[in-house]
């Protein structure tokens, strides 16, 4: 049994190893100008066709209290596979971005948490599925204690 | 470096740049040869913009018939002459159309105090063209509007000169003091030059501090910068400072997060490149300080360069496609590829 449970835990890391998932930068590594003031950008891993690939991001946020929700742009650019998000849910409150991408017959999520000196890498989260509601409070509420300590 | 004026060494700087060093050095300390230089370089770059005018198949066969012909006939008939003449007159024209056309001038706000701008002080706006000078004394500031694609902000105690006003070069000189840029537009369009080199705008926000001698520092807050001299370059991003230095040009950037111990070691490195140095860097270096790793591996000595390398690669994966020998060998497209990789963890 433990050795089923240690070769099923490998195998599944190696599939995540290899499968669609996405890597987050700063936007230098866009390398395109006009991207220099996204919030982050990122780009898709394992995924034969990049340019194909369907991308959705959303702010999720606590404004005073209230739990807010807003739909973001994505931003494609000249390099296939490689995106950027602006900060357009507001000043104000703790927030994360929530990626859900769809390649092929694959999937993948990320938790993108946003400090006042820009995107947390360390704090990132990253799925072979889309991200579940509780994963995405748990990080705002990682967020919210951080700030208040 | 040149003791007399070079006006007979402009041209061939501009072309071929031909004795490089020395002229830039000069032209740090000459204020007469950089503004000639300005006007040298306006005139080449507006006879580059003007249009090519294909001559008409029939001229060449007057050209032929006047060689051919007798030698007693006049070599320009008097229609020939004229046309001559309107022809001169009509590149002349557009010449001096390009030029006053691309030289605009900028607005400057003062900021506070009394700047001067040109030969004059303004307590709230003024407009500097390509030659003048803007200058801050310690109770002063202003801030120049770059054309339409951003502005630079002049700190007290700073000198700067606009040396070029076209749509595709936006470029001033900063003798002395600091400037604060902030940049909308493609990259390559806004440059400012010092004495220990250039900051080549990649699309960004950064401030530069510099003293008469070209040494300094470069803070960017958004996006990228080049800090160019002589072929050597810092691509310095946001979150990062590279300092300058005289007649050294740029040195070697890293993270303002970097441990206080890799930024002494990159800065003792930079000033005498030694083994101790650069066993400090590589010691203390994290995934987000392969910036400062990389733009050592042109300048670490071959017999180090594995060093740097090696500790790249456990610091984090090599691409595929990066082959430690060219890496070695500073195969240029090679690095780049690996910067670009790289780049994604800074």
């Amino acid at each position: 049994m433990l050795r089923f449970a240690v070769a099923t835990s490998v195998f599944a890391a190696v599939a995540m190893a290899d499968g669609f998932t996405f890597t987050i930068g700063s936007p230098v590594a866009a390398q395109e100008a006009q991207f220099k003031t996204a919030a982050f950008a990122f780009r898709t891993e394992h995924c034969a066709e990049p340019a194909k690939s369907q991308i959705t991001a959303t702010a999720e946020g606590i404004v005073h209290g209230a739990r807010r929700s807003v739909a973001l742009k994505v931003a494609a650019l000249q390099r296939p596979g490689v995106y950027a998000v602006f900060q357009t849910w507001g000043d104000g409150g703790q927030w994360v971005v929530v990626l859900k991408g769809e390649c092929e017959n694959e999937t993948a999520g990320a938790i993108v948490p946003i400090g006042p000196k820009g995107f947390i890498r360390e704090s990132s989260k990253f799925f072979p599925r889309p991200a579940k509601g509780p994963e995405v409070d748990a990080s705002l509420k990682s967020l919210v204690e951080g700030e208040s300590k | 470096m040149f003791s007399r004026h070079i006006s007979d060494r402009l041209a061939a700087y501009i072309e071929e740049a031909r004795d490089a060093n020395l002229i830039e050095q000069h032209l740090a300390e000459c204020e007469r040869c950089r503004a000639e230089y300005v006007q040298v370089r306006t005139g080449i770059d507006a006879l580059q913009h003007l249009p090519l005018a294909v001559a008409p198949a029939s001229i060449w066969n007057s050209i032929e018939s006047a060689l051919v012909g007798s030698p007693k006939r006049p070599v320009f008939s008097p229609w020939k002459l004229g046309l001559a003449t309107i022809a001169a007159l009509i590149i002349v024209g557009g010449a001096y159309w390009i030029i006053t056309r691309s030289n605009a001038r900028w607005e400057v706000d003062g900021l506070a105090g009394s700047p001067v701008v040109g030969t004059q002080h303004i307590s709230r706006a003024g407009r500097v063209g390509a030659g003048e000078w803007v200058e801050t004394d310690a109770r002063s500031s202003a801030r120049i509007r770059i054309g339409d694609i951003g502005s630079v902000v002049l700190s007290p105690n700073t000198r700067a000169r606009v040396l070029a006003t076209r749509p595709q070069e936006h470029r001033i000189a900063l003798a002395h003091g600091e400037i604060q840029a902030k940049i909308s537009a493609p990259p390559r369009l806004f440059f400012v030059d010092t004495a220990s080199g250039t900051a080549v705008d990649l699309g960004c926000e950064y401030s530069l501090y510099t003293e008469e001698n070209g040494s300094g520092l470069m803070r960017v807050t958004r996006g990228w910068v080049s800090f160019q001299r002589n072929g050597r370059e810092s691509l310095v991003p946001a979150g990062a400072s590279c300092r300058t230095r005289p007649h050294a040009g740029a040195g070697t950037p890293y993270f303002d997060d970097a441990s206080e111990s890799l930024r002494r070691a990159v800065d003792d490195f930079d000033e005498k490149p030694g083994a101790d140095a650069l066993t400090e860097i590589l010691a203390g270096a994290r995934v987000r300080d392969t910036l400062t790793l990389w733009h050592l591996l042109p300048r670490v000595a071959a017999a180090d360069r594995g060093r740097v390398y090696d500790r790249i690669a456990a610091l984090t994966p090599v691409p595929a496609g990066i082959s430690k020998e060219k890496v070695l060998n500073l195969d240029s497209e090679t690095l780049t590829h690996w910067k670009d990789e790289l780049a994604w963890t800074w």
